[in-house]
């Protein structure tokens, strides 16, 4: 049995605060003792399952996230900027067939392309204002990353099989078998022991459980040591 | 005009989470170049002004935030322990006299026994499984924290005046004029401009806004530069 330290990264490229905790854990897989699984999931079944509202429905709370989300761009440097409609980008259109492409790419291509096609999306959606819900869209994501377009043709009659809708589902259960009630969430596993971390703001304290260091945003420029 | 750069804080003793930010906040006042400023307030009014509701009535988060608290309490050395009945130590009882008598300190005794009475009555709600309603639990904090029976005696009845009724209606109100939804809620007065910060995990980012370091737990006892 492997003594590495695994963390899951469950996630949906419709949330923002999903896009900043897969970016700072990608730099940290690069400098930590652990492997990264990226477990693309679905937010809306995160938030049926659980009887959770999403925050931005309380007014205060998403004037604060927008305020809240610039900075954290700022400090974390990842290029995320809200769409010209929030409401209408994560409510109305949602998510549902970018997290079955991303399912189809995970389970035909494996993760080093999950983590590219997963970031093209969010920059389309939390960058860029773009659509991410037409296949032209997942497409262009797709070509960005890397892929070609027989792969992804391939790939996108996949992500309406049963298979990988079932995929996608077992993998939101297994979200909310942890507990969760958002995204992203972090599932620590070490010395065969799970633990669940929610939101892109619980590093210092996630890193000090599995006995790793936390050195800030950018961990391979830090020369010194906390 | 003062140089000096100040951080409000806005809490309710009912908040576990306002107690972290709390214990943390008065360690960093003393080695940041800030003022820190206690707002004593009322959660509940801020939940009823924002349309928000508490957190702990989604079942998952309430138990996401029981293993949360117990490993901040261990990672920031703070005494939390949840009380055997949280729901009715926060929701049934609540804290609108415990609040009111916090207001009515720190209108009569200034901020330095604000601190410990507030120190005080965190710790029977969330060390000490005891109430903070009835005004022997209020009596008892407050002379744990220094206060003389006679001067207690002024403050409980000065606690139910309408100005401190007031007082603390306005303070909550002030927090809603923040955009708070919650607590605990910084707010960082620099160079003239007013940066909110929602919560007990966002030091590093505030430490980053305000042009100080961030240190981890404890400041004083860290020999490294970050």
């Amino acid at each position: 049995m492997s003594s590495k330290k695994v963390i899951e990264l469950f996630y949906d490229v419709v949330s923002p605060y999903s896009w900043l905790g897969f970016e700072v854990m990608c730099r940290y897989s690069r400098v930590w003792d652990v492997e990264l699984k990226p477990r693309p999931a679905f937010l809306g079944g995160v938030m049926q399952g659980s009887g959770n509202t999403p925050p931005g429905l309380v007014p205060n709370k998403f004037m604060y996230m927008v305020k809240d989300l610039n900075r954290l761009a700022q400090y974390f440097d990842v290029p995320l900027q809200a769409p010209s409609d929030p409401f209408e980008a994560m409510f109305k259109k949602g998510s549902l067939s970018a997290m079955r492409f991303v399912a189809a790419v995970q389970d035909k291509r494996g993760d080093k392309q999950v983590e590219q096609v997963s970031r093209e999306l969010w920059r389309r959606i939390w960058s860029e204002d773009k659509d991410i819900t037409e296949p032209a869209s997942l497409s262009e994501a797709a070509m960005t990353a890397g892929l070609s377009a027989s792969e992804i043709e391939e790939l996108l009659t996949l992500s309406t099989s049963k298979q990988i809708k079932d995929k996608l589902k077992s993998t939101t259960q297994e979200a909310l078998d942890h507990g969760a009630f958002g995204f992203p969430l972090f599932v620590c596993h070490i010395n065969g022991k799970a633990e669940m971390f929610f939101g892109s703001d619980r590093y210092e304290l996630m890193a000090h459980c599995i006995g790793e260091k936390w050195v800030g945003p950018q961990p391979g420029k830090s020369a010194a040591k906390l």
